[in-house]
């Protein structure tokens, strides 16, 4: 299969993406994105049009059947996937919220977290610090989504893929997320933000993906 | 009248007493409570011919014993179903540890190595692990559709499929122990295990039946734990795919 090499901005290359799930039903039918290094990429896409079944694709919790996900050129499927998760990290549309409470959640698996981090990546999800000591299951349905924000944010990523995060934020919370995503990007994280929202998308992304499909020939 | 005449018809007094008493209050349990009764006779009195055949022909408890694996794994595996080749693997969690743990106990000496004696103990380990490997095994199905989210989420997080799916391993190796830890812990406060009561009414001294008892209970403990951890093994090994990731496990039933 012919696939384009990624050029020097591009982080993460993925093309002509094949996927069935369940009773092999087609959810990708050709896929393809870049996620550029420092830019805030919208993957825009009704709901159900795969739009996170292609995230899972770009950190490979998901396997498609064809195509190929390069990240720097190499492809994904060399890489060791727990390494590749940690470079990209993925903010699900309904985040869970392992046990513990939300400085558990942020740390978890990191080594060490120092407090000023732990403050530094809640802040940049829109939440104080008084939240590190609240139980992560008690938390509201947005509350939960910045925990998640953050929680990707403390481990350094170089890549974040974010599924629909502002749907169960409000006004206020959406604007502190919203404004995180750009700074993290300006700061070089790249990030692809899947939405169907598509004032967000004009609002803070550099540049727009609608998710490319081909017509299905099985 | 013989003694074993009496126990017969006394078993089914109490078995006609039960089927009256639920059809007089309508709870129309008393053809479910007539049909167990007899199957359980039926079913006792073959057991029976077929162990003193066995003990008239030693060699054929290989084949008695490889046959009550064989049922449990029929019967444990039906309750995985949603699990690829369940039986077998129900099959290995379940022979494995218990017929391991009754040759320890034979070739140290605890029982005698006869029929006789090998025949019942690996019954009841059988019997013990093929509970465990249900309860762990159903546990473990379940968690892993219905926590599906948490363990993405570890996974996303770069834990390898062993990491992110411990947490829902141990509450289903827990399921599958809680039953038994709770008999070992209250054994003769709440009730009188049926080692135990046998050996008493078969005329052995209390005190070799507490003995018995507590080998079987202890041994039990060690072969349930092991049932259930291995159970647990082969179902995420079964559900693992290629690239730390997991496969989709359909809800159980």
């Amino acid at each position: 299969m012919e696939v384009e090499r990624a050029d020097a901005a591009a982080e993460i290359v993925a093309r002509d993406l094949w996927l069935a799930r369940g009773e092999g039903r087609a959810v990708l039918r050709g896929a393809s994105v870049d996620v550029p290094r420092g830019q805030v990429t919208a993957l825009l896409a009704p709901s159900g049009a795969g739009k996170s079944t292609l995230l899972r694709c770009l950190n490979r919790l998901l396997e498609p059947d064809r195509g190929t996900v390069l990240l720097d050129g190499v492809d994904i499927r060399e890489l060791d996937p727990c390494a590749l998760r940690r470079r990209v990290g993925l903010v699900a549309q309904e985040p869970a919220m392992l046990p513990g409470d939300v400085a558990a959640n942020v740390g978890y698996a990191l080594d060490a977290l120092p407090a000023e981090r732990l403050e530094a990546a809640l802040a940049a999800a829109g939440l104080d610090a008084s939240f590190t000591t609240r139980r992560a299951d008690a938390l509201s349905g947005g509350e939960r989504a910045r925990v998640a924000i953050a929680r990707a944010i403390a481990r350094d990523p170089e890549l974040l893929l974010l599924d629909e995060p502002t749907a169960a934020l409000d006004g206020d919370a959406a604007d502190v997320v919203a404004a995180t995503l750009v700074r993290l990007a300006r700061d070089g994280l790249g990030i692809c933000l899947a939405t169907h929202d598509l004032a967000l998308a004009e609002r803070i992304s550099d540049r727009s993906v609608r998710l490319q499909t081909k017509e299905a020939s099985r | 009248m013989s003694r074993g005449a009496i126990q017969v018809l006394a078993a089914f007094g109490f078995l006609a007493l039960a089927g009256a008493l639920a059809a007089w209050l309508r709870l129309g349990l008393e053809r479910a409570i007539v049909i167990a009764g007899v199957r359980a006779g039926v079913q006792l009195a073959v057991v029976g011919a077929l162990i003193a055949l066995v003990f008239d022909v030693p060699a054929l408890s290989f084949a008695f014993v490889a046959t009550m694996v064989l049922a449990a794994a029929v019967t444990s595996g039906g309750r995985l179903r949603v699990l690829p080749g369940a039986r077998r693997r129900a099959a290995i969690a379940i022979a494995a540890p218990s017929v391991l743990a009754t040759g320890l106990l034979l070739a140290v000496g605890a029982f005698a190595a006869t029929p006789r004696a090998a025949v019942p103990t690996a019954g009841i380990l059988i019997g013990g692990a093929m509970a465990a490997t249900t309860l762990a095994g159903r546990r473990l199905l379940e968690g892993l559709h219905d926590d599906a989210g948490e363990i993405e989420t570890r996974l996303a997080l770069g834990d390898d499929v062993r990491t992110a799916v411990w947490p829902v391993v141990r509450r289903a190796v827990t399921t599958g122990l809680v039953p038994l830890i709770d008999q070992t812990r209250s054994v003769g406060l709440v009730a009188l295990p049926g080692t135990f009561v046998g050996l008493v009414l078969g005329g052995a001294s209390p005190a070799t039946a507490a003995r018995t008892q507590l080998v079987v209970l202890l041994a039990l403990l060690a072969v349930e734990l092991l049932a259930a951890l291995i159970v647990c093994q082969l179902i995420v090994r079964a559900a693992r795919a290629p690239g730390e990731r997991l496969h989709d496990v359909p809800a159980i039933s």
